[in-house]
């Protein structure tokens, strides 16, 4: 070996030697790095899954701790010996319970994870079936500082795109009464407050079926096979598992919405409707644009012109003609429809 | 001021009183802030106030940058901010909360709203907004002209009188109206007429509670605040600037200014 | 301010908070409805509106014309078209003025006064032939066109045409994920690219907007435009019989324009499914009432607002870029001048795609003017290839009266027919000069986004000319 050769590979190796022991930087810190995390990540969905149990007063053990984190419970054992230790959970027997520090961490994680929803709801176009699947990653991964700045920047949102409340900084969570859809006898209307977005196979039948928070149901017959509402004037037969999952208000008798529920985009040229309501899968940006052109309930609008290849229609609303996208106007509903007078 | 003696002399402005001043003055007795819908003509307003020439295109949003000009009218210096056209001031973009933090926090003498007459109720929103935060506001209906050539005729006195603010019908294009808008504008400014804008919309129960509890905590902490259940309302909106403003006092001192309104009047003049 | 003072106002905005889930998240939208309610109910006891509405029916009837499956689309080829030909047409003859007067009159005359005072023959060089030439190159070039070209297309702007035109043509940008208002925005960046990035704040909606800034770059500039026709008259046009040289040169241009459409959209396309995914959107479009355009006002504004700030801003550019281009034809090292060494280096990279090493330079020292890239490419051509007797001197950018006498001193430099195609696809695709990239800067107020529009065009710029160059050699 020539001088010049010892030397490259002298460089080559401490080049090699630094990016796999570099501390914060290197191979193996990142691997220590990545084991912390997946231990966080544990330790952060056990508090969850506790919380959510409680919160609907049900009781956690070993069994379902296991099942909803997906391993073996022998490592849940020490994952749950080291949640005892550090103080977040009691034990009395097989029944585990979450101390009040244990609780206003696992409200801290559901409140990053509300909270990222709804900037993917409001501020993004992703996709809905990824807002959860998102959120969970991200909920490990931002800081406090980083939620207080989401939530700033979001304007404090009061409720998630689900219709779940998001926690206050300071851990707190109003109750809510709610019943699940089942609950409801035939007949009865209720507005729809939250769609449980797990399991997510179910999230998106649900809302591949229509159902979306704020949206009005009447019952028409419940039997053990399946459950049939009335909404939007369609009829919907869901499966009595699924119905378990949509939480309901019911309405008092005055406040039920009734009549035509055609959109905008059905408006031929020339004919006029009053704007009974906007979807409220028109969210964020999109929703507050509308709203400002004076898409608002009760505003009249005309379709006044299509463009060269029909889309989009230029409206009449409120003494300005304003053009929108189809997939705008199929959002905005709207009755008494009359032709151009 | 510098060359009002020339000015004067020219039978346009002799009778109106008015000193175009261009984009500076030196000093500043009131100062007007210009609001309006995108192309309403708000530019023209402007241009037609100062001698400036900002452009004014046909195309929703032109004015991006704020504008500031200045003119002198019956011996006092008005110093004109022209804000972004915005449709509403309760959104979160960023033209709406320049033009919503220079109406709260920076406090003009007046507020001049620049309605378009053909599409009256649409402007209106922005108009009702305005006179929820501000009591010193003079609302301009802007290309009466061309209203009237579709037909439409504003009555401004009965305008006048469900909004609460004097109303002054304009043409800026062809200058008409501007006299009685600049005699409104200096009323308003002086305190000579004192405005009693219209206020609450109706609110179901539910919000109607939850704004009530509020304006009972907000308004004896803060005696003078000209717009409580406005403040209150955007606490409900959740609005980071109006929080930030009650953490940071600064709600407090204007608070503290509207109870000593002469003060206020008079600053600048020093 | 007290203790107290702050406990109560802590006080009042946690109050708020727990308010805020108990009046629910509709709540925003009533309070916006029962705006509009108040709002409806005073406006209808202070607006009367008579029967009679006769200019609403014009608005309604010319709104049918212009928007119509079968006339909308003839007539906005026919206006663009023309606003296109009346400003190369009548810019011709003010350009031809500027340019006797700055280039060769005004010149010589500086150089005979730097005679006059002993200045220095290198400071004299340094600034009438680079500095100096470059500024009056840029203004002879981009004045009159722009001065027309604005101007017409503010009136059409002020009539309140160019909605409409958005409106028709929204369907296409809309499968591209863009907004149709980027078709205005596009054709101001015929006019000029810094133009067409601050007219992308018509659009209201984040993504769009950055998409429309991007991509702004594919519509070649006024200073892109004469590049384009020489070239194609002189390399593309030559290979048609001659009666037919003139229609296959100006389809050879169209197609270079149709070309950048064509990126114009798969660009936009690529970006709002990648990098702008999550970027927030919204459309919408207000369709104003037409309104007599004030002639002689948007004379002023446009020519101040638009014209001649864009000018100064490609002025102030172009003179250090005319100091570089005459330092590195004139420093010598070790005999050669640096712009010989580095025609020489590029040489290879620049042949590999197609092009050549002279280019290339031309291209990086002429980052800050599109204009001054074939006076540097001439100037550079005949420096390296040492002739005598064509052009000013080392340093000295020029231009020749006849394409044919450029085209001689070209293929003297050893251009071919893929130089000059690969020299007008290369003019289309590369990074937008330095007065737009500033103004990119300065609308999205990002770095990195600044960076992709830069380094996204010249990438693909350089991948396009290497696929031509190999298939070309590969067939011929």
């Amino acid at each position: 070996m020539t001088p010049g050769e010892m030397l490259i590979g002298g460089i080559g190796l401490l080049v090699a030697a630094a990016a796999l022991f570099w501390p914060d930087r290197g191979l193996l810190a990142r691997i220590r790095a990545a084991k912390l995390r997946t231990d966080q990540v544990r330790v952060e969905d056990a508090l969850k899954h506790l919380y959510d149990q409680e919160s609907k007063g049900l009781t956690c053990t070993l069994d379902s701790i296991a099942r909803e984190l997906g391993f073996p419970s022998k490592d849940d054992t020490s994952l749950v010996a080291r949640l005892e230790t550090i103080g977040l959970l009691t034990r009395q027997g097989n029944v585990f319970r979450l101390t009040p520090e244990g609780r206003s961490y696992a409200l801290r994680i559901i409140r990053v994870h509300r909270l990222w929803e709804r900037y993917l709801a409001d501020e993004t176009t992703v996709s809905e079936s990824d807002w959860h699947i998102e959120a969970e990653k991200q909920e490990h991964l931002i800081t406090a500082e980083e939620a207080a700045a989401l939530d700033r920047r979001l304007g404090h949102p009061a409720y998630d795109p689900h219709g779940d409340p998001i926690p206050s900084d300071s851990g707190e969570l109003p109750e809510v009464a709610w019943k699940t859809l089942t609950s409801l006898k035939e007949g009865e209307a209720a507005g729809i407050v939250h769609i449980e977005d797990e399991p997510p196979a179910h999230y998106a039948q649900l809302v591949a079926q229509g159902f979306y928070p704020g949206l009005q149901v009447r019952m028409i017959e419940q039997t053990s096979e399946r459950i049939t509402v009335e909404a939007n004037g369609n009829e919907i037969a869901l499966a009595p598992v699924l119905a378990a999952n949509l939480s309901v208000v019911p309405l008092p008798a005055g406040e039920q919405k009734a009549g035509s529920f055609r959109t905008l985009a059905s408006l031929r040229p020339g004919e006029r409707g009053v704007v009974s309501g906007i979807s409220p899968a028109c969210r964020g940006l999109q929703r507050r644009r509308l709203m400002d052109l004076g898409v608002v309930p009760g505003g009249v609008i005309e379709s006044e012109m299509n463009s060269v290849t029909g889309d989009p229609v230029a409206y009449s609303i409120r003494g300005a003609t304003i053009a929108l996208r189809r997939q705008q106007a199929e959002m905005v509903f709207i009755e008494e429809i009359e032709g151009r007078e | 001021m510098a060359y009002p003696e020339q000015c004067e002399i020219c039978p346009v402005n002799r009778g109106s009183k008015l000193v175009k001043l261009g984009e500076t003055s030196d000093s500043t007795d009131y100062v007007i802030a210009l609001a309006g819908n995108p192309n309403v003509g708000k530019s023209t307003v402007f241009n037609n106030l100062t001698g400036l020439r900002q452009h004014t295109g046909n195309w929703p949003g032109k004015t991006v940058t704020r504008a500031e000009g200045a003119f002198s009218y019956d011996g006092s210096n008005y110093k004109v901010v022209d804000l972004p056209g915005t449709y509403s001031l309760m959104s979160t973009s960023t033209d709406e909360e320049v033009a919503r933090d220079f109406i709260l926090f920076g406090r003009p003498d007046v507020a001049v709203v620049v309605m378009d007459a053909t599409r009256l109720e649409r402007n209106l929103n922005l108009v009702l907004q305005v006179l929820e935060i501000t009591d010193k506001a003079v609302v301009c209906v802007n290309l009466v002209d061309e209203a009237e050539r579709k037909g439409i005729t504003i009555d401004d006195r009965s305008l006048a009188r469900e909004l609460g603010v004097p109303v002054v019908l304009t043409a800026a294009r062809i200058g008409r109206g501007i006299p009685e808008l600049l005699r409104s504008i200096r009323d308003v400014a002086t305190g000579a007429l004192v405005c009693k804008p219209r206020r609450g919309w109706t609110e179901d129960k539910k919000v109607k509670s939850a704004l009530d509890e509020l304006v009972a905590l907000i308004g004896p902490e803060y005696p003078g605040l000209p717009n409580v259940r406005w403040v209150a309302l955007r606490l409900l909106e959740g609005d980071q600037r109006i929080i930030d403003a009650i953490r940071s006092g600064e709600l407090k001192s204007l608070a503290l200014r509207g109870e000593h309104g002469e003060e206020v009047i008079s600053r600048g003049k020093e | 301010m007290s203790q107290n003072v702050q406990a109560k106002a802590e006080s009042i905005i946690t109050r708020a908070r727990g308010l805020r889930w108990q009046v629910g998240e509709a709540f925003h939208d009533r309070a916006i409805e029962a705006l509009y309610e108040e709002a409806t109910h005073i406006a209808g006891r202070s607006v009367t509106i008579s029967g009679e509405r006769p200019r609403f029916n014009f608005d309604r009837t010319l709104d049918r014309l212009l928007t119509s499956r079968w006339t909308g689309f003839p007539i906005m080829v026919l206006l663009l078209a023309a606003v296109f030909w009346i400003t190369i047409e009548l810019a011709n003859i003010p350009s031809k003025m500027i340019a006797g007067l700055l280039l060769d009159t005004v010149h010589p005359a500086l150089k005979e006064f730097g005679t006059w005072i002993q200045m220095p023959s290198w400071l004299s060089g340094l600034l009438f032939d680079g500095m100096y030439l470059a500024a009056a190159w840029v203004i002879s070039v981009m004045l009159p066109p722009m001065a027309i070209f604005f101007p017409m297309f503010t009136l059409l702007e002020d009539f309140g045409y160019l909605p409409r035109v958005a409106f028709n043509l929204d369907f296409l940008f809309r499968k591209a994920g863009a907004h149709g208002k980027q078709a205005l925005t596009m054709v101001m960046g015929y006019g000029c690219n810094a133009a067409g990035v601050v007219a992308a704040r018509i659009i209201d909606s984040p993504r769009e907007r950055l998409i429309a800034i991007i991509t702004n770059n594919f519509s070649i500039c006024n200073g892109r435009w004469p590049t384009q026709i020489l070239i194609a008259t002189i390399f593309i046009g030559a290979l048609a019989p001659p009666q037919l040289a003139g229609v296959v040169s100006a389809l050879a241009v169209v197609s270079v324009v149709l070309i950048g459409v064509f990126f114009m959209f798969m660009v936009s396309w690529g970006l709002s499914r990648t990098v702008l995914r999550g970027e927030g959107s919204t459309f919408s479009l207000e369709l104003p009432p037409y309104r007599p355009p004030r002639i002689l006002q948007t004379l002023y504004t446009s020519v101040i607002d638009r014209t001649l700030i864009v000018l100064w801003r490609a002025v102030v550019w172009a003179v250090p870029a005319g100091a570089l281009i005459w330092l590195v034809s004139n420093i010598h090292i070790g005999g050669r001048s640096i712009a010989e060494i580095v025609v020489g280096g590029l040489d290879p990279v620049g042949m590999l795609i197609g092009l050549n090493g002279v280019i290339l330079l031309a291209y990086i020292i002429a980052i800050p003017a599109n204009e001054i890239v074939i006076p540097t490419v001439l100037m550079l051509t005949v420096l390296v290839a040492k002739m005598t007797g064509v052009g000013g001197g080392s340093g000295v950018m020029f231009e020749l009266d006849s394409a044919e006498a450029t085209a001689s001193v070209l293929q003297a430099g050893g251009w071919t027919v893929l130089t000059g195609v690969n020299l007008m696809l290369f003019s289309l695709l590369h990074n937008p000069c330095s007065t737009t990239i500033y103004t990119i800067y300065k609308e999205t107020g990002s770095a990195k986004w600044t960076t992709v529009a830069t380094l996204l065009p010249v990438v693909l710029g350089l991948v396009v000319c290497f696929l031509v160059a190999q298939v070309w050699r590969m067939v011929g």
